[in-house]
């Protein structure tokens, strides 16, 4: 379902060619995986490979059992669209539409017809409590609740996996465990989920933790 | 909340820029709705113009330049010569006049003088011409005005027209509104306009033709038969009027133009601006699963709408502006000269809708094309 093998990215800055990740490879199990490091480990460079938003220098990725490594931007934003949903640190919403629209967006560009579209949304604004608030503007929800609309879109076309990258990491404690709560719930079954953070105590309620030093896994935590 | 939706959100949000943007499409929309109007409404008087005409040919010296009056170049003999061939020719009346020009721009300080013969009146010009007030026939010694040259100048019977230091004549009639050209013309008997112009020689002859025969033709054999005139036909002259109002067009559509540059650029500027802004924004919608062609699609119809709107009220301002200027030009010449047609209408939209294409263009490109990382500030 999400599977890298020998990942390896390398930017090139001036003469030097930096490499960000090196050889990295793992086969996520269903449920929850943290991933771990300092800055500069290469947790983002490889958020952005395993879902496709960059293409890798070497190495595979295989997700829902298509190879997007091999497969152009367009296509690699169809694979995402149908079996990945994101949550990030900020900026997560569109600013100029609702709650609600904002939830409604993957169904939009899915193809889902209006008034289904509108009701699943609502239905999954209730889902992180915010069915009150579907009208509101990104610019009139809190940080928690911004984030909240965001868990709510990610899982709108119901996908296989669930990327956050530090979705805590702007929150204080009360929405961050409410946001995590609703992150992990999601990580059931056969779903999986893939939770980028500096924050150990994040990390520790996943069910295993992936250790990244200077582009490498280095361990692996089962929790 | 389709594609539509999506525009209208976007551009709302940042709504006094987008105002702008609108306001200068439109605003260039109505300038060239406006400046073309004119030709349109030109063609509409002069075709109708034409058509009331009494006249089929107008002879003219040689060099006679078509939208200037007519010297007194024609000596007295060449009356002779055309009244000898006129028979042969199929030619029913021949009517020489005098035309004199004095005053200005305005229509209010320019007067056109038209000397007729004794037995000739207006109706030799203009047969629908009829009376108001007085007579038709300015012989002997009087003035017979146009409706509009009459409640312009305040012209009643009675009042003394002076045509030069020497002459002055009273008004002895006033037309009817003809709706034509004719309403801006002052009709005087001929040997006073001779008199005040110190000449024997005639500016014009205005040819009357027996109905079957071929107008171009007579003109063509008037020509080879008398060295040193022009004969021009109405038909002739309605080619070349039209020749010059495509050249009056192009250069009206060319000072338009600019007008059009400018808003074009008032568009692509607001689009750019808006895409810089929105990086992120694209960003994210790439990230959930949209392809390049909605990004695309989105940036390019912002773009469009703006240039649709904005050229509709473009047009309709036009249309608005063209009455004001016609309430203008009826009062001053009689004649509605803008017509805002259909196919300008059409035409502007197409223009104003190809402004938004070309604009939105660039700016969709280079929005659809950042990669998603850099799009999302991730590298």
């Amino acid at each position: 379902m999400l599977r890298a093998e020998g990942l390896t990215k390398k930017y090139r800055q001036g003469e030097a060619t930096i490499t960000a990740l090196d050889g990295f490879s793992y086969d996520f199990p269903p449920g929850a995986t943290a991933i771990v490091g300092p800055s500069g480990s290469g947790k983002t460079t490889l958020l952005n490979l395993l879902a496709g938003f960059d293409r890798p220098s070497a190495g595979t990725v295989e997700l829902a059992g298509v190879r997007i490594d091999e497969l152009d931007e367009d296509d690699r934003a169809t694979v995402r669209l149908k079996n990945a949903g994101f949550v990030f640190q900020s900026w997560n919403l569109l600013p100029t539409l609702s709650a609600l629209e904002n939830v409604a967006f993957p169904l939009l560009l899915a193809g889902v017809a209006r008034g289904e579209r509108n009701q699943r949304a609502l239905d999954l604004l209730e889902k992180v409590g915010l069915a009150g608030r579907a009208d509101h503007r990104p610019n009139q929800l809190s940080g928690g609740e911004q984030q909240r609309v965001a868990i709510a879109r990610a899982l709108a076309l119901e996908p296989a996996v669930l990327f956050a990258d530090e979705p805590t990491g702007n929150l204080d404690s009360a929405a961050g465990a409410r946001v995590l709560d609703l992150l992990l719930e999601h990580a059931s079954g056969q779903r999986r989920l893939v939770l980028v953070t500096h924050d150990l105590q994040v990390a520790a309620r996943a069910e295993r933790i992936l250790h990244l030093r200077d582009g490498k896994l280095i361990r692996i935590e089962e929790g | 909340m389709e594609l539509l939706v999506l525009v209208w959100r976007n551009l709302t949000a940042r709504l006094t820029r987008s105002a702008f943007t609108w306001l200068g499409i439109a605003v260039a929309t109505a300038s060239m709705v406006l400046f073309l109007s004119f030709g349109e409404g030109l063609r509409h008087a002069l075709a109708a113009e034409m058509g009331n005409m009494g006249p089929q040919i107008r002879v003219v010296a040689q060099g006679t330049d078509a939208f200037s009056p007519p010297l007194p170049e024609l000596p007295p003999e060449m009356l002779g010569q055309i009244e000898e061939l006129a028979p042969k020719l199929g030619i029913k009346k021949v009517v020489p006049a005098v035309v004199m020009f004095r005053g200005g721009f305005d229509p209010a300080s320019s007067f056109l003088f038209y000397g007729l013969p004794e037995g000739s009146d207006p109706r030799d010009f203009y047969p629908k011409a009829e009376v108001a007030a007085g007579r038709l026939d300015p012989h002997p010694d009087g003035a017979v005005v146009g409706s509009k040259k009459a409640e312009l100048n305040h012209l009643t019977l009675g009042k003394p027209l002076r045509l030069s230091r020497e002459v002055t004549i009273p008004v002895v009639g006033v037309m009817k509104p003809a709706g034509s050209m004719i309403d801006s013309f002052i009709f005087v008997p001929m040997k006073t306009l001779q008199k005040v112009l110190g000449t024997k020689n005639y500016g014009v002859f205005l040819l009357q033709l027996d109905p079957n025969v071929n107008v171009d033709e007579v003109a063509e054999k008037l020509e080879a038969a008398i060295p040193g005139i022009d004969a021009q036909s109405t038909n002739e002259a309605l080619k070349f009027a039209e020749r010059a109002m495509r050249i009056g067009d192009l250069i009206r559509f060319g000072i338009s133009l600019v007008a059009l540059v400018v808003g074009g650029l008032l568009v692509a500027n607001t689009v750019m601006m808006s895409v810089y802004e929105r990086t992120r924004e694209f960003g994210v919608m790439r990230a959930i699963g949209a392809r390049r062609r909605f990004i695309f699609s989105l940036v390019l119809s912002e773009a469009l709408f703006l240039a649709l709107t904005g050229g509709l009220a473009g047009v309709a301002a036009g249309v608005i502006g063209s009455a004001v200027i016609n309430v203008y030009t009826n009062h001053a010449v009689g004649l509605a000269l803008s017509a805002v047609t259909p196919r300008l209408a059409l035409f502007s939209m197409a223009v104003a809708l190809v402004l938004g294409l070309v604009a939105g263009l660039l700016p969709a490109r280079n929005a659809s094309r950042i990669p998603v990382t850099e799009a999302l500030g991730r590298i």
